[in-house]
């Protein structure tokens, strides 16, 4: 996700009121995929919010020695809020491998198992089965999927509970000088 | 995971490009002290410092961006993100195989077989990405990028008469 363009911003200006700006962009940027992460299926924007908690983060975690001790405890919130939604990515890109790798283990089995009926056979053996050689690779992977959706669900709960303290403690308007 | 270094004086900074200078110069400073020992994957740590701290770099520089000279900076800041990238790639196979063998342990034995072929696919992945971060880490060294962004810096910083 690109960044929103801060404007304004002037080199040589003072450092306090420069960081302000940025931090007023960056946390509007996070607040506005605020709608759509309460559908725990849009997966874009999950994502896209964790890109700017992550921008909120640094710019706050470098800024605090200028913004004070609010800059400090929204990093930290800034920084919950990137770790579950990294947690919940890794569930998002992970669960479509892992039932990617079933598809190809259970395709290779389907291949041997035909392959190894005669040409002109009109049916297949049972015995047939045991070419099926991924066969006790599935259930473990089967359990894999389950418990990362499980954990996915658990994730998105906490995710929504961290994003509610997160827009609690109005930080743009502590930090980018309008609650002032 | 080491903590981000204070950057001296960056408080007291006459101006936001003053500020800029001091901190892209500790920040690089603190990516190429972690360079040692990326490349071991039997202690993934050291991959995980130097990522974060050129996680860090990155983010300064992208913050920092309108102090410098754009033409300059923006193919400055393309390498530092080629790096994070290639770090990130590597990363992302040592969590996920560290993750993977956490639940293999949970496993019955007899159903480890298919957790264990994903195993072996993430380590598989993850000396690929080794192999691709010291081809850019010896990259990196030929083209100089550690000095190059100490110059953009200091340049920037005589340019606009900004105290060492």
């Amino acid at each position: 996700m690109k960044a929103r363009k801060v404007k304004g911003l002037d080199p040589d200006g003072p450092l306090d009121a420069n960081l302000r700006r940025i931090v007023a962009v960056r946390v509007a940027e996070l607040h506005s995929f605020g709608k759509a992460v309460l559908d725990p299926s849009d997966v874009e924007a999950l994502h896209d919010m964790r890109i700017a908690a992550k921008r909120v983060r640094y710019v706050l975690e470098l800024g605090e020695p200028v913004l004070g001790p609010d800059a400090g405890r929204g990093a930290k919130r800034a920084r919950s809020l990137q770790d579950v939604l990294g947690e919940i990515h890794d569930c998002d890109e992970g669960i479509p491998r892992v039932l990617a790798l079933i598809d190809r283990l259970r395709e290779e089995d389907v291949a041997a198992v035909r392959d190894s009926a005669d040409p002109t056979a009109s049916d297949l053996d049972p015995a047939a089965l045991r070419r099926a050689r991924n066969r006790r690779k599935y259930a473990g992977l089967e359990s894999l999927v389950s418990y990362m959706r499980a954990r996915r669900a658990v994730l998105y709960a906490e995710f929504l509970r961290t994003w509610a303290k997160f827009e609690r403690a109005k930080l743009g308007a502590r930090l980018d000088g309008t609650g002032r | 995971m080491a903590r981000a270094r204070p950057v001296p004086g960056f408080a007291e900074s006459a101006s936001f490009r003053e500020a800029a200078i001091r901190t892209v110069e500790v920040r690089t400073e603190e990516v190429f002290e972690h360079r040692d020992n990326v490349l071991d994957i039997s202690d993934i740590e050291h991959v995980h410092d130097m990522r974060v701290a050129t996680r860090r770099l990155r983010a300064a520089m992208e913050i920092f961006e309108p102090c410098f000279p754009k033409k300059q900076f923006r193919g400055l800041l393309r390498e530092v993100k080629v790096l994070a990238d290639t770090l990130g790639a590597r990363r992302d196979a040592d969590v996920a195989i560290a993750a993977m063998d956490r639940v293999a342990a949970e496993l019955p034995v007899a159903d480890r077989a298919g957790v264990n072929h994903l195993l072996a696919e993430l380590r598989a992945e993850q000396q690929q990405a080794n192999e691709a971060l010291a081809g850019l880490l010896g990259q990196i060294d030929s083209d100089r990028l550690h000095e190059r962004l100490l110059a953009v810096a200091a340049e920037t910083g005589a340019a606009a008469e900004v105290p060492a």
